[in-house]
This record gives C-alpha cells, structure tokens and sequence, in this order.
C-alpha cells in the first residue's frame, strides 16, 4: 500500500468529512439550545438535496449557486416544522423532552422519507454538471474542483454560523439560552423566538450540506436515515454543543472512513463510525471537544 | 409601584406560596425576610414570570404581570437578579452585560448604561475580557447586578445576593444598592442575611411557610425582640 | 373452594384465549386468516418487547429494528446453511441480545440519549452493512417450497407472542421488576435507594433484544424470500412502536391490543392506498405521542371517567 493511495484516499475522506461536519453542526446546535434530538435531521438534509437537484434540473440552477437558495427554504421548513410540532415538545420538562423529541422527530423522519418517495419516486438523483471534470493536481494529488468548491462552502458556512454566534446579538442570545435559558429569559431574551430561530439555523444549515451531497453523490428518500446517523455519530465523536469541533470531527471521521475502505473494502465502511462511536463513549465521553459530560 | 395580590404558587401538589399580599412603593428598598423555605425565591419566580402563579395577581405600574413572559416583564422595567447569581460562565464579562440589556429599550441606551455600570463597578470594567466562570464568588455577583442593570430596570428585585459571599463583600454589595437606590431605583431584597438587610431596607415583610407573618420599617423589625430571637440571633452566628 | 376472584377469571381467559388460537389451524385452512394472524403474532412480540425497555425501562430504543434483523440474519443464515431450525432460531435470538450488550453497556453509564443514538446507529449501520455484503434475495427452496408448513409457523408466532407477553407479566410482578420501574419514574432516586440503574436497564434490554432477535428468527423462517437488508428498515422500529403508544406505554396488554388494532387497520388501508399508509400512521404515531400519552386505552378509560363524572352531577 503505498503513502500515495493512502493520501489520496484521506483528501477524499475529507471532502466527504466536510459534509459530516456541515450536517453535524446545525444537528448540535439545535440539541445544544433546545435540548431537542431531532433524528429528522437527515430528512432535511435530503430534502435540501432535493431542492438542489429540482433546480437545476428544471431551471438549469448551478448548484453551487443552488445552496443559496435551499438554506433560507430549508430555514422555512424548519420555521414550520418548529411551530407546527417541536414547540408541543419544548413545553415539556427535560427528561420527558427529550424521550418525546427522540420519538416525535423519528415519525416525522419517516413522514418525510415517505412523503419524498411518493412525490418524486425512490429512484437516486444526482446533479451533473459540465465542469465536473476538472480538478488540481497538488504534490500528485488529485484535488476535484467541485469537491474543494465543495468543502470551502462548507467552511464558510461553518465560519458564518460561528461569526454569528460569537457577534451578533441573536448569537449571543442563542449561546446564552443554551448555557442557562432561565437567566437568559431574566436578561430579557425571548426564549420561545430563540428556540424558533435556532431550529431554523438548524435546517438551513442541513439544507446546504444537502445541497453540496446532492453535488458529490446522489440524492434519495432514503438519504435521510444513513446522514442522520453520520452527524450523531460527529456530534458524540466531538461532544455536544461545539460547532467547530463538529467540523473537525467530521473531517476525522471522514478520513477514518477513507482509510478504513482502503485497507478492508467498502462494505464494511459504516462499521467505523459505529466502532468510533462506542470507542469514545468508552474512553471519552464528553467527547474530543466536549466541556464535560451534559 | 409593585401590588401583589393574593398570591399562591404551587411545584406540583406542593404549595410554596400561600396567599401573599406586598406593596412596594417607587424608591422604596424593601426587604423580604425569612428562613429557608419560606417561599421567597418561588415569590420572586412568579413576580419575574419564571413560574406560573397558581393564584393572585402580581401588578406593576398598572400592568398585570403574571401572564406575561420573563422578557416581556423586563421589557417593562422588572429585573430580577437570581439566587446563585446565574452568570453566564463560558462568555466573558462584557459579553454578560451585553446580554443584560437584550430587550429593545435597554439596547437602545447600552451605551450610556455600560458607562454607568462601569463606573459603579470599577472592576467590571478592568476584567471585561476575562471569562465570567473564572471571577470570584463576589465578582460574579457584581456582574450579575452589572447585568441586570444593564437591562434599565426602574425595579431591582434581588434574591439573596449575599450568599456565600464574605461579609466585606456584602457591605460593598449593599453600599452599591444603597447608592443606587438614592439614584431613584426601587429595591426589593430577598435576604436570610437579615441584621444588614434591616439596616438597608425602609421596610420589610417576614415571610414564614409561604405567608406574610410581619411587617414593619427596617428599624423597627431591627428593633423587635420576636424579630431579633428569630432571625437576627442566625445572622449573629452566620455572619 | 378457594374463592376464583377476579384475576382467576382473568388467567383463565388467557389460557382459553390462547388455546383458541392455538386450534385455529385445525379449524381453518385459508392462509390468507393464518398468514394475518401470524402477522399479528409478530408485531405483538415487536411491541411488547420493545414495551419491556421502553415502557417498563422508561428507555427510548429506535433501533429496535436491529435486533429484530440480527435474528432474522443470523436464523436464515445458519438454517440455509442447513443447521436445524431450532438451533438458528435460538442463535438468533441470542446473538442480538449479545449485540444489544454492546451498545447498552457503553451507553446506559450515560445519559439516555446516546442509547437512543447507539441502538439507531446499530440498525442503520448493520442495514447498510448487509445491503452491501448480501445484495441479492435470500429464497427458500423450491423443493422446500413444496412442503412449506404453515400452520408450523402459526404455532411459532402463538408461542413467541404468548411467551413474550407471559414474560412482561412475569417480570412486572418480579423483584427485578420493580427495580426496572423504580429506574423509569426516577433514576437518581432509585440509585440513591440501593436499586442499581445499570443492572435493570440491562435486565430489560436483554429481554426486549431477546424476544426481538427470537421474532426475527420467526420471521426468517416464516418469509419463502426477501433481501436479507429488510428486517434492518427503520419500519419495523416504528411498527414496534406505534402500537405500544397506541395501547398504552408501560401496560401489559396496552402492546397486544396495539399490535392487533395496528395490523388489521393497516391491512385494510393498504389494499386501497399502498405507500401513503406510512404517512398517515407516522402523523397519527406523533400526535398519539404528544396528545395521548396513555395511548388509546388511557384516552378511554378517562373518557368514561369524565362520562360518569357528568351522569353524577346532572340532576336525576
């Protein structure tokens, strides 16, 4: 096995990973605010790919340009879906909370994933697009042009969300409600509208890393269920409630997968992250970036 | 200024409050004493809207408050400082105050309120960078009052701000309240540090089991015998 | 004589109950009723053993699916392989308990939602996995085919069904159950009164994996041919599910009667509205969840509580 398939193989891991990372973020942030687990979060993901796939199928959108669009439809979807439901699971004292958020939002991920199927078939969707091709070669790696474009959206919505979170008074109020929601209601805070905005950052941000899969690989009602578990997975590798170290796990878990196909073949990939998974739940819990078990 | 009305408040089939009538007139400092359980911390939970009063009204400047959210209250001009100060420990100093003035009208004159906090505390101002989880015990109070008076409060409740905190610290603490409080700001203590909450308040209500037993001006609670056996013979020995 | 009492008529009820079904095969010989009932067999089993941890447990499995296909896999695997049937069905059924100790010992130190994840992440995982190394139909022989016994079958489901929901009933009046229930209502409470958290949460776990993985065998031996990945769908989570909130979480009969209701509702709406059914159920699964957390049984008995309430206060 030579130092230049394994290299290669990490720089694709890495690609992917960066999608793990988007997809894991707006999954903890929202679990970190609201104290919500919505397992629905791959089926907005999928739905986000979708959008960008309709667009450029029937209007010929690009779908880097696409992921403009599908985060503030996602963040509408999440604006309902927060009014509609999740807000009957909030009033709920935490244990309860999150025992119902699990089962309220695994019916709605198979509500979603079914009702996918019923309007646009099972069949898998993928974007191509005529500058597919291209790619940079750096120390004899090959580095696809639509995977960086790829991972650099996916960077830059991370530093948004974070530039947000650390500036903005709405960030500010985000961080608060999920460090002590009672002090942040006597600080002034409205908790009701930052949870409301909070679920919607949430699926926006599930919408862009749906739009970017939708770019690399193909789009399916059954998307849902396998990204779901990958931004679990990140969020228990990097320890809850921290958005950069979701990113990072991301990429970890990204690069582990590569290596992983590499040495022992693809059908037995998923296995890693389960693996990793009770690794540090065993080792780690608060996991590699957590401040200490929540 | 501020009426309740009959107040009850119960945690599930335990009632913690049981029909509690107080005034608190405009640039008043009153105080509420009382031994542990005695219902005062769920009082000022029904008066902040963090709890949903079983009974009774709570009345502010003519609004009605116990249907209102905790930021709608403090919209209005009610802060309330929370037992065990609640400061935000992993933001820092500057970001807490921030924080404070949240709601519309206090964003507005952030300004000139931080201003004013940091000349009030000289020390807020010195370690605004620093993270708030790391400042003392009488530090983070500083900033947890810092920060409710961020948010322009026309009334400060506090609930019990000298806890755990060394008795030079108190008197500092108090002598802010009293400095402020000559500025035109209502005051209401929640306090089982009673000798120095007396001295400070022009009046007081006891408060046993979840009612009223007493009421009085500060120096003539000081002055009763009953008072002094009950409560201020603890404080001797506490503080 | 000893007075026979109420839960005397009850025992007995059951016993008829089950005799009953248990003729049904040398009464009637349509397969369309036996494979129905089967079905019912399977899902009371599904839903009583996932009631057994999450109703009596209090903890939230959405992998339920996994062990329902750890002993579907493993039972087809080895009996195609030409073990006797017996031999596979029980390795089945331990083989998922086995998997359910290796996500339930990491994750129950923690709190309850890194089982939730671990147990999902076991299904989605082992689902993926199969679909990759075992792409094609598994299928039964046609010479087996010829001889395929059905009511064989039947019997196995009655068994499984009446042994699973024998074996709630047993635990409930057991010593370790109270344990498990004293673990549901307040797991620092209970800790603090000497009844350990983990050992009762494993004593669940082990038996709602085990009677899931021992429905898997049944249904591996039940199917003339499917891929191997279905029994790993997170359907079959959801159809544990629903029926356990729709008779009532944390009752004894509340999954049966969920599970019956369930199959024939569904049955009915699938001959006329095929891929939509799953839509409706997963609307009403999260209505019944945030609106009615008795599940159907509990909305009852309330409903004929407040019914009496009114006949005793409007004048006669």
């Amino acid at each position: 096995m030579n130092p230049q398939a394994v290299a290669q193989s990490v720089v694709f891991g890495l690609f992917v990973g960066g999608n793990y990372g988007v997809a894991a973020a707006g999954l903890s942030l929202v679990f970190g605010v609201l104290r919500v687990l919505n397992v629905a979060h791959g089926e907005l993901l999928m739905l986000g790919g979708y959008v960008s796939f309709w667009l450029f199928t029937l209007a010929g959108v690009d779908p880097f340009v696409s992921v403009l669009i599908s985060a503030p439809v996602l963040l509408l979807v999440g604006f309902a879906l927060h009014r509609g439901l999740f807000v009957y699971v909030e009033r709920l004292e935490e244990e309860t909370r999150i025992k119902n958020s699990l089962l309220v939002s695994f019916g709605l991920g198979l509500v979603l994933q079914n009702l996918a199927q019923w309007a646009w078939t099972a069949d898998e969707r993928s974007v191509n697009t005529t500058y597919a091709g291209g790619s940079a070669m750096v120390f004899g790696l090959v580095f696809p042009y639509t995977r960086l474009a790829s991972l650099a959206i996916g960077c830059l919505a991370i530093v948004c969300l974070d530039q947000v979170l650390r500036r903005t008074y709405l960030g500010k109020a985000i961080r608060a409600t999920a460090e002590d929601w009672r002090a942040a209601a006597l600080a002034g805070i409205d908790i009701r509208r930052t949870y409301l905005l909070t679920f919607g950052i949430g699926a926006a941000l599930a919408g862009v890393a749906g739009s970017l899969v939708s770019i690399g690989s193909t789009v399916a009602p059954t998307l849902g269920a396998a990204w779901t578990l990958k931004a679990l997975v990140v969020i228990v590798l990097a320890g809850m409630g921290s958005i950069f170290g979701a990113f990072i796990a991301g990429l970890l878990l990204g690069a582990a997968e590569a290596i992983s196909t590499l040495f022992f073949g693809s059908t037995y990939r998923e296995v890693v992250g389960l693996v990793l998974f009770l690794v540090v739940l065993l080792i780690r819990p608060q996991g590699l970036f957590g401040r200490g078990p929540r | 200024m501020l009426t309740v009305q009959g107040l009850a408040a119960d945690y599930g089939d335990v009632r913690a409050v049981w029909d509690v009538s107080l005034e608190v007139d405009a640039g008043e400092i009153v105080a509420l004493i009382g031994p542990n359980g005695a219902g005062k911390t769920t009082l000022m939970h029904c008066i902040a809207g963090l709890h949903r009063p079983s009974a009774g009204s709570i009345d502010f400047d003519g609004v009605a408050l116990h249907t209102l959210a905790p930021h709608q209250i403090v919209e209005r001009g009610l802060v309330l400082v929370p037992e065990g100060r609640h400061i935000f420990a992993s933001m820092r100093v500057l970001e807490n105050l921030e924080i404070g003035a949240y709601s519309a009208r206090a964003r507005r004159a952030r300004h000139a309120t931080l201003r004013w906090v940091y000349e009030i505390f000289p020390l807020l101002k010195e370690r605004r960078d620093q993270v708030a989880g790391t400042l003392s015990g009488g530090q983070q109070q500083m900033l947890a009052i810092g920060r409710a008076l961020m948010g322009l409060p026309k009334i400060l409740l506090l609930d019990e701000p000298s806890l755990g905190l060394a008795p030079l610290i108190v008197r500092d603490i108090f002598a802010v309240l009293r400095s402020i409080n000559a500025q035109g700001l209502t005051v209401v203590l929640v306090e089982q540090n009673a000798r120095q909450a007396l001295h400070l308040a022009n009046r007081a209500f006891i408060l046993e089991q979840g009612r009223v037993v007493g009421q009085g001006s500060g120096a003539a609670l000081l002055a009763d015998v009953s008072v002094q056996r009950a409560y201020l013979g603890l404080a001797v020995e506490a503080g | 004589m000893k007075s026979f009492g109420r839960g005397g008529w009850r025992l007995l009820a059951v016993i008829v109950g089950v005799g009953g079904l248990a003729a049904v095969p040398l009464v009637v010989a349509r397969a369309d009723i036996l494979n129905l009932l089967f079905l019912v067999f399977l899902y009371v089993t599904l839903s009583e053993s996932w009631n057994i941890l999450g109703g009596f447990a209090g903890q939230v499995n959405l992998g339920h699916a996994a062990f329902f296909g750890i002993g579907a896999l493993v039972t087809r695997g080895l009996w195609l392989q030409g073990w006797p049937f017996e031999l596979t069905f029980a390795a089945g059924g331990l083989t998922a308990l086995l998997f359910a100790m290796l996500i339930g010992v990491p994750t129950f130190r923690l709190r309850g939602t890194y089982f939730a994840i671990g147990t999902l992440g076991l299904a989605e995982v082992l689902r993926i996995t199969t679909a990759n190394a075992l792409p094609g139909v598994s299928s039964l022989t046609t010479e087996y085919v010829a001889h395929y016994d059905l009511a064989a079958r039947y019997e196995l489901g009655l068994a499984l069904a009446a042994a699973c929901v024998l074996t709630a009933w047993l635990l409930l009046r057991s010593r370790a159950g109270l344990g498990v229930l004293a673990v549901r209502e307040d797991e620092q409470a209970a800790q603090a009164t000497g009844v350990g958290a983990l050992p009762h949460k494993l004593v669940a776990l082990a038996l709602s994996s085990l009677f899931a993985g021992l429905a898997g065998g049944a249904f591996a031996f039940y199917h003339i041919s499917y891929y191997p990945e279905l029994p790993f769908t997170s359907s079959w989570t959801f159809d544990s599910v629903l029926p356990v909130y729709l008779g009532g979480i944390g009752t004894l009969w509340g999954p049966v009667l969920g599970a019956a209701v369930y199959i024939l509702v569904r049955e009915e709406l699938a001959v006329s509205l095929v891929q939509v059914h799953q839509i409706i159920f997963g609307a009403l699964f999260v209505v019944v969840v945030l609106a009615l957390p008795g599940g159907l049984v509990d909305a009852w008995h309330r409903l004929g509580a407040r019914r009496r309430a009114i006949t005793r206060i409007s004048p006669p």
